[in-house]
């Protein structure tokens, strides 16, 4: 089994540009594009997270269960897309993010 | 002069006297206080919302989810893989036949290594073994969900199609194949976390730490798992894909649950910092509407 990379984010990659746009043109408010976003990352964290918890505990507790290798592949594909999507998270809010950086550099040259 | 000695004695006296009966006074208003607390208690814990106590119990779920696991016996591949090469997709690689596959991948593995000395001493073979039909044998080996362009489907060349057992079988002897055992530490680090947050939550509450300190913390460290999680899974994938098969794999797995475990504890931190926004998240898509009187300039939808 192959696990696909790219296949899996275009619609993410497309449908960010799309949402991004809309809101640049003032189509959609703000508020909208970044929960769509904000929604999308919680249920590909759910998805991942949930299978690799899944997948942790047979592991652990050495089980082998009939849908293991599909709840790998899931979890596989919904981690890259979580991995996306929390590039846009940080997109979204780049202004904030900036500052868990740079604050104490800040604070450096102030004094 | 008697008289003044006898008068500052008696003050000196009375002194503790009175403190003792301030004390005791004091702790009678204790008792009365810690007496009408118990008997209000219950109607206390009635004041609690619904929600919070909700919270409380969710939150204690794994926990108990964890600290009941213990190791089983089973001995099949934890991933469903067939045929899993050296070195292995996960840290229970066991190759005790040597043959470069894990055992716990082979269907017939565990059976390989016990009763191998048993055909070339005995024809009958299998005295401890239950033996199955040569049909059931190809059916076991050829099963399964291959995981990999490695994970080659080919049939058991080290086995006799004569000497074959079930795998799932609890009593036989596997010698140190549940023994590797893999160390992810999930408990401690959670732990760990949790106790950090609440260490940082309390001195924030208690004003010694800013609120902008607090949160930048937090978020440094759900950063730091979620690119330790996403680099790490994102270079076993590659390795699988194009079929990278190193000694590092295992390593990168480890590191890969362990950051995850900092991730997705730190996204619960996450979305407790940002309860606000993630209530308003529900608002603005779908129209839920929350308690947000408290403060309604920040119910926008897009804080942060």
């Amino acid at each position: 089994m192959v696990y696909d990379m790219i296949l899996p984010a275009l619609p993410f990659i497309g449908g960010y540009l799309l949402t991004y746009s809309l809101y640049k043109m003032k189509l959609i408010k703000k508020a909208l594009h970044i929960n769509i976003w904000n929604l999308i990352i919680g249920l590909a964290f759910l998805i991942s997270a949930g299978a690799g918890f899944i997948l942790l505990l047979v592991m652990e507790l050495n089980v082998k269960l009939p849908i293991s290798p599909e709840l790998l592949y899931w979890h596989v594909e919904l981690g890259v897309t979580l991995a996306l999507v929390t590039v846009f998270h940080f997109h979204t809010y780049w202004k904030s993010a900036k500052t868990m950086f740079v604050a104490a550099k800040r604070r450096r040259s102030q004094a | 002069m008697i008289g003044k000695i006898k008068s500052v004695m008696s003050k000196e006296k009375l002194v503790p006297a009175l403190s003792i009966e301030k004390v005791t006074s004091t702790l009678s208003r204790e008792k009365v206080i810690s007496t009408l607390s118990k008997e209000n208690l219950s109607s206390a814990l009635t004041k609690i919302p619904m929600k919070q106590k909700l919270f409380a119990a969710i939150s204690t779920i794994p926990f108990i989810a964890l600290g009941s696991m213990s190791a089983s016996c089973a001995t099949t591949c934890p991933y469903g893989m067939v045929n899993d090469p050296y070195p292995g997709q996960c840290p229970r690689y066991v190759d005790l036949n040597g043959d470069g596959f894990c055992d716990l991948s082979q269907a017939t593995a565990a059976a390989t290594t016990d009763t191998t000395t048993d055909t070339t001493t005995d024809s009958s073979t299998s005295d401890t073994t239950t033996s199955t039909d040569d049909a059931t044998t190809s059916t076991t080996t050829d099963q399964g969900h291959g995981n990999g362009t490695n994970a080659d489907v080919t049939p058991d060349q080290s086995t006799d199609t004569n000497t074959t057992t079930l795998p799932d079988d609890p009593g036989s002897d596997y010698g140190s194949l549940n023994g590797d055992g893999t160390n992810y530490f999930v408990l401690p680090i959670t732990l760990i976390i949790i106790g950090g947050y609440l260490f940082t939550y309390y001195l924030f509450k208690k004003g010694i730490l800013k609120r902008n300190k607090h949160k930048r913390i937090w978020n440094l460290l759900v950063t730091v798992g979620y690119l330790g999680t996403g680099i790490t899974g994102v270079i076993l994938t590659f390795m699988v894909n194009l079929g990278i098969r190193t000694a590092l794999s295992q390593s990168l797995t480890f590191w890969h649950v362990e950051l995850a475990i900092l991730m997705v504890v730190g996204t619960l931190i996450h979305l407790h910092i940002y309860w606000r926004p993630f209530k308003n998240m529900f608002r603005v898509l779908f129209g839920f509407k929350f308690n947000l009187r408290k403060d309604p300039s920040r119910a926008k939808g897009t804080s942060k």
